[in-house]
């Protein structure tokens, strides 16, 4: 019935009732009515009155089954016939003079047209099909009417009995589809007119339904797929942004309806539904990017209900947000997000990152991004924090490492002050990270370049700006214009003489050409668009960060004196190993431990999660060369790595990598193709020639740049050994850590202690005495040990083993790593950027680890005699591929790193040869920092400043 | 207050050592490049470059570099002289060179009150490190520390030795400032104006008055130097001027002159004080 009006309707509209005079429409609607009634009354059990008493409900009428025999269809046609009419004329009505009712709805109203109506199509039989004819009759009505119809209780009434009855019943796909519509139309109605929510809500309450009907009937589509979800979650946004005025709305949304339950567990179940291992298109891959999550239907489902979720928080009150934050924290982050990202396989974990990677890029409201940053930055997942795990991964060499660098960016690029101070900041805040004397320096600027010239001096000489080859260069660099008019006119010549002097006396004339690289420019320009836009953001910060504010000597930080660390640790009751494992450490031992070290490593992934992480990052960091890590709870690890790579260097590179090889494919275990696949190409590449060749070198590299550090060793042990007791007391202190941990830091610790005895024996290594003898370790310090926390440790270990690191692990470090330098905080840019600052011998700078770097690539150079030409085929290949991601458009990946112009490669280089690509990504770095350097000396001090 | 401290520190300089030395230094053997600021819309001149000049530079990346080096140093100094608000000084690298500055100074009272004196300072190419800058008058004004042929203002007594990291620019037009608020004598350019001023202080003021009346008589001249950032007068011209006079008046401390669309907002849930994260209670709410 309805729908024919609903067609019909739209076709007459174009036809007009405009012409038409208002009387005669009038007139037609009355005799429509009387017959219609006439039919009504004949079929009405009570036959009594037009006033039937509806105060039963729906329900009522078909409990009682009140149904009165068959109605005759010539009849049932012909009441059809004469409301479409009815209906067409009350659409087409204009509002009387000053917004009164047009006669006809005044009629419709007195005679209360619309419920018996309503009560007629009860009487029939009221299936599926006549609920959505109803419904279909109402949309079309309250969609095209001229007057507002709502305001009128014996509209409203009818519809809201109508709705009622679709409650809780199976309504079918196309009774869903139109209820969501009428639903989403009253939606917008109310929201234009907010007085009609007070009526929606009395009506309710005619009915003894405590609900808002509205509201509640759109709940159980809020995560549902397709145009249906889309408009009942765009339907309840508009209710969203009433509660926000309504307060009435909103106490009923957060105390009588399960919308923020039913919202935030939905995200659970949609993200149980994501495929549990993405499929990675390449080793490249790091993020999951736009085009691929739109291709992943179940990613588009959540982040569909992510997105809302977003929007709820925007537009909604304070209360429903603030519950709607709550139940996604205990609802979904820490019951589900915090398990996956502890799955047992790297894959599993690797996309769990990535998702949550995703996540955080998908959300923008501040609330809920507030939600997910307290999850990663203070949630404990098995007594360990989430963000010490994921800083952790960052040290992975699988994709994982990758990915988890990917997630820093994306924190990092939040300018959020708390994410900020967890990472980096309150470990710079106390100044212990400098001389005493350094304080003052933090704010200075860097007025003449100097730090700048230091970075850019460290480009290696395979890459110096007078040797790099011409046809690069040549295509961009400047010459400085000799501008020989203007600036030297008859006035200054006068001048020139006037003063005596023969060079012209105020050095304006320009002289010889230099060449400047022009994409040291860009460089600049980017670096100052990065620290003013860094800046802008960081205006809303509470405090400076300049060594001033927040004061370093703080009364209420507990500080950690050795003394303290004496006292507690031999208290806590911990049984410490390490007391005898100094004098003792016999190298068999540490072969033994070695041992261990990979049994464990190798060992069943079947194990408990919390232990599981630790093999899991145990296997990982085994195949790390670090040659250089800071303080830090994986440091042992690498250490331990270190050994292994110390021992080898008397065998051959080979078995090394046959050995690292196995274990990894012991650990991972069979159907994992992605994993093993990554294995083989290990085995596989030592297995060439030229590999096995670079591998040697680049072990006695990296022993060399070990070499350069062994005056620093002797302090770092110290410092390190320092350091960990005082994690452990901390540890011990605050039970965040399980007696398994503890354990397993202590014998770390040990073999801490057994590096330093067998790198002794080792006939390469300078001996040292054990800096346990010449020190005393205890009660001699009263400072906090100096750290500069292990986010920026990991950062600088990956980045001193940039050569051995992909391309694009370099080009993301290298981002974050500018995006750090980016920050305006003195304390952070002192620390990255100034080159002349003097640090604790403990603390290693960016500047001292670029310095390790330059070494390592001075002595490849040397070694390597294809290195030139590799290096500029390389330089050419990233040239195309700037080029290309330009063209793509693809501005989030790192391609910003390479700023020369197009040149097509003439050679490839071989994607193993990382220390190729890694020196071109190095010297461009050391540009991009200098920039950034010298743009923070141009603009303003601090933020808080201007 | 850093006001007073700069003019301190240039008094007791000033007392302290006579600087005498006028001969120029030696030029380093790049001496005579010239830096210009890089416009917007200037186009780079590319042109390919020959292997000899490619290898001349033997110093690593500094003679690459260097000029970005110069160039910055130059704005942080500029950046400083911002930052410092010296009353009545008002200075603008010039277009071609960032080692010429055009400058203008108000004198607002004293004996040289109503002065408006039009000068360039002159950086040398090896800042930090050469000789202390040099401040030129477009017209030598009659002043025992000014060089009447060439308006050269003695500074060089005032930095016997141009230190960096202590040195600025901002110090030198401090100093050209308070040269016409308290007037030495000692070892004068301008002997003339320095004997008239002990001797006779009368015809000195009136040499002054005339001096200032004549650099006001060219105030409106086009400037001396022929840069598109020279610093030209103009008489009084509401049509021009009178929308650029409203906007100073009204203009605010923090203006929005931030492009829009570039709205960046940083987060911050640390409450003021502390160094905990999330220590902040609320959420920011919408406003």
């Amino acid at each position: 019935m309805a729908s024919v009006v609903a067609n019909r309707s739209r076709g007459i509209q174009s036809l007009g009732l405009k012409g038409v005079d208002p009387e005669t429409c009038m007139i037609v609607f009355k005799n429509h009515w009387a017959q219609v009634v006439k039919i009504l009354e004949k079929h009405d059990p009570l036959r009594s009155s037009g006033g039937l008493s509806l105060g039963g409900g729906v329900h009522a009428f078909r409990s009682h089954g009140l149904r009165h025999g068959a109605i005759p269809l010539d009849e049932a046609s012909a009441v059809q016939n004469y409301v479409e009419h009815m209906l067409l004329l009350l659409m087409e009505e204009e509002s009387g003079v000053g917004g009164a009712m047009g006669p006809i709805l005044e009629f419709v109203i007195m005679e209360n047209v619309m419920e018996r109506l309503f009560v007629w199509s009860l009487r029939r039989d009221f299936t599926d099909q006549s609920k959505l004819e109803q419904l279909k009759m109402y949309e079309t009505l309250i969609g095209q009417a001229k007057q507002p119809l709502l305001h009128h209780k014996p509209i409203l009434k009818p519809l809201m009995m109508l709705l009622s009855s679709c409650s809780g019943t199976a309504t079918g796909q196309a009774g869903e589809h139109e209820l969501v519509l009428l639903l989403h139309q009253l939606c917008c109605v109310v929201s234009n007119d907010p007085s009609i929510l007070e009526l929606f809500f009395h009506s309710s309450e005619d009915q003894g339904a405590t609900n808002f009907l509205l509201f509640s009937l759109l709940v159980p589509f809020i995560h549902r797929d397709g145009v249906i979800g889309q408009q009942a979650r765009d339907a309840l946004l508009l209710i969203m942004t009433l509660s926000n005025d309504n307060q009435r709305v909103a106490t009923h949304i957060a105390h009588n309806t399960f919308f923020c339950p039913v919202l935030a567990t939905g995200l659970s179940g949609l993200y149980s539904s994501l495929p549990a291992k993405l499929d990675v298109s390449s080793e490249d891959w790091h993020c999951i990017q736009n085009d691929e999550w739109q291709q992943e239907p179940a990613l588009v489902h959540f982040l569909n209900s992510l997105e809302f979720c977003n929007a709820v928080m925007q537009v909604a009150h304070p209360s429903i947000r603030d519950q709607l934050v709550g139940y996604i924290f205990n609802g979904f982050l820490v019951p589900v997000l915090g398990p996956a990202l502890h799955k047992l396989t790297l894959e599993e974990v690797m996309t769990t990152t990535a998702y949550l990677d995703f996540f955080l890029r998908a959300i923008t409201e501040p609330a809920l991004l507030h939600t997910f940053l307290s999850f990663v930055l203070l949630h404990r997942h098995d007594n360990v924090h989430i963000l010490d795990t994921l800083v952790s991964r960052i040290n992975t060499p699988f994709q994982l490492g990758t990915v988890s660098l990917a997630l820093f960016r994306t924190l990092i690029g939040l300018y959020c002050e708390d994410v900020m101070l967890q990472l980096i900041l309150k470990y710079l805040i106390p100044c212990n990270h400098m001389m005493l004397s350094q304080r003052r320096v933090v704010n200075e600027r860097d007025c003449y370049s100097v730090s700048a010239a230091k970075f850019l001096a460290l480009t290696p000489s395979c890459c110096s700006p007078d040797i790099v080859a011409p046809p690069i260069r040549q295509l961009d660099s400047i010459t400085w214009t000799k501008v020989t008019d203007g600036a030297q006119p008859g006035t200054m010549e006068k001048e020139a003489c006037s003063s005596g002097q023969d060079d012209s006396g105020h050095s304006c004339v320009i002289g010889s050409e230099i060449h400047l690289d022009v994409s040291y420019l860009h460089y600049l320009y980017d670096a100052r668009n990065s620290i003013s836009k860094c800046m802008r953001a960081c205006r809303i910060w509470s405090a400076p960060y300049d060594s001033v504010t927040p004061p370093p000597e703080d009364k209420s930080r507990p500080r950690v004196t050795s003394q303290a660390l004496t006292d507690v640790t031999s208290s806590s009751g911990v049984e410490l190993e390490w007391d005898d494992s100094y004098d003792a450490g016999s190298s068999a031992r540490a072969r033994q431990e070695e041992e261990e070290e990979a049994n464990r490593a190798a060992a069943s992934v079947a194990n408990d999660p919390p232990q599981h992480i630790q093999e899991l990052r145990k296997t990982a960091t085994l195949l790390i060369k670090g040659s250089y890590v800071e303080e830090s709870e994986f440091q042992n690890d690498v250490m331990v790595y270190d050994l292994v790579a110390q021992k080898d260097t008397n065998e051959s590179a080979d078995q090394k990598h046959i050995v690292s090889g196995h274990v990894t494919k012991d650990n991972v275990g069979p159907g994992n193709p992605e994993d093993s696949g990554e294995t083989s190409e290990i085995g596989n590449g030592s297995a060439q020639p030229d590999v096995e060749k670079q591998n040697g070198v680049q072990t006695e590299a990296d022993q060399n740049s070990h070499d350069l550090h062994a005056e620093h060793d002797e302090d770092d042990l110290a410092t390190q050994y320092e350091e960990l007791i005082r994690i452990l007391v901390i540890e011990a202190k605050s039970p965040t850590r399980t007696q398994q941990d503890l354990r397993n830091s202590i014998m770390e610790e040990e073999e801490d202690v057994d590096f330093s005895t067998l790198s002794a024996e080792t006939p390469e290594a300078e001996k040292s005495p054990s800096p346990f003898k010449t020190k005393p370790h205890s009660g001699s310090i009263n400072h906090a040990i100096p750290f500069t926390g292990p986010f920026m440790s990991v950062l600088l270990s990956r980045l001193e083993n940039m050569l051995e690191n992909s391309l694009h692990v370099n080009l993301l470090l290298t981002g974050i790593l500018a995006q750090l330098a980016a920050y305006p905080q003195p304390l952070l840019r002192s620390f990255l950027l100034n080159t002349s600052m003097v640090f604790q011998p403990s603390v290693r700078s960016l500047y001292q680890v670029l310095a390790s770097v330059k070494n390592q690539i001075e002595q490849l150079a040397v070694k390597q005699k294809d290195f030139p030409a590799l290096l500029l085929a390389a330089q050419q290949c990233l040239l195309a591929r700037e080029t290309s991601v330009t063209l793509q458009g693809d501005s989030l990946s790192a391609g910003k790193n390479v700023k020369i112009r197009s040149v097509q490669p003439k050679m490839v280089v071989p994607s193993h040869r990382t220390e190729v690509y890694a020196t071109v990504v190095f010297t461009e770095f050391l540009k991009e920092l200098a920039a950034i350097t010298q743009e923070h000396s141009i603009l303003s001090y601090s933020p808080m400043e201007e | 207050m850093s006001m007073n401290a700069g003019r301190k520190r240039s008094e007791s300089e000033e007392q302290g050592g006579p600087g005498d030395q006028k001969a120029s230094p030696a030029r380093p053997p790049f001496g005579k490049k010239q830096l210009p600021t890089i416009p917007k819309n200037a186009v780079p001149v590319t042109k390919a470059s020959s292997p000899a000049s490619a290898t001349q530079a033997t110093n690593g990346t500094h003679a690459s570099y260097g000029p970005f080096y110069l160039e910055y140093s130059l704005l942080a100094e500029f950046t400083l002289v911002i930052k410092q608000k010296l009353p009545g000084i008002y200075v603008q690298p010039s277009y071609r060179s960032a080692l010429m500055w055009f400058g203008v100074i108000f004198i607002r009272h004293g004996l040289y009150q109503d002065g408006v004196f039009k000068f360039t300072v002159y950086i040398p190419d090896n800042y930090p490190d050469g000789e202390c800058p040099k401040v030129v008058f477009d017209i030598p004004v009659f002043h025992p520390l000014v060089d009447p042929v060439s308006g050269e203002l003695d500074v060089r007594r005032a930095f016997t030795k141009w230190r960096r990291n202590h040195n600025h620019i901002w110090q030198v037009l401090m100093y050209a400032r308070t040269v016409f608020y308290k007037i030495s004598t000692m070892e004068p350019l301008n002997p003339e104006a320095a004997v008239l001023y002990d001797k006779d202080v009368q015809l000195f003021k009136s040499k002054v008055v005339d001096s200032v009346k004549l650099c006001n008589s060219h105030l409106f001249d086009q400037p001396r130097i022929d840069d598109p950032y020279a610093i030209s007068f103009s008489p009084w011209n509401p049509a021009v001027h009178e929308e650029a006079k409203e906007k100073m008046f009204t203009h605010k401390r923090r203006p929005e002159d931030q492009p829009k669309g570039l709205q960046v907002s940083g987060l911050s849930w640390v409450k003021p004080g502390s160094t905990l994260p999330f220590s902040k209670e609320e959420y920011p709410l919408q406003t």
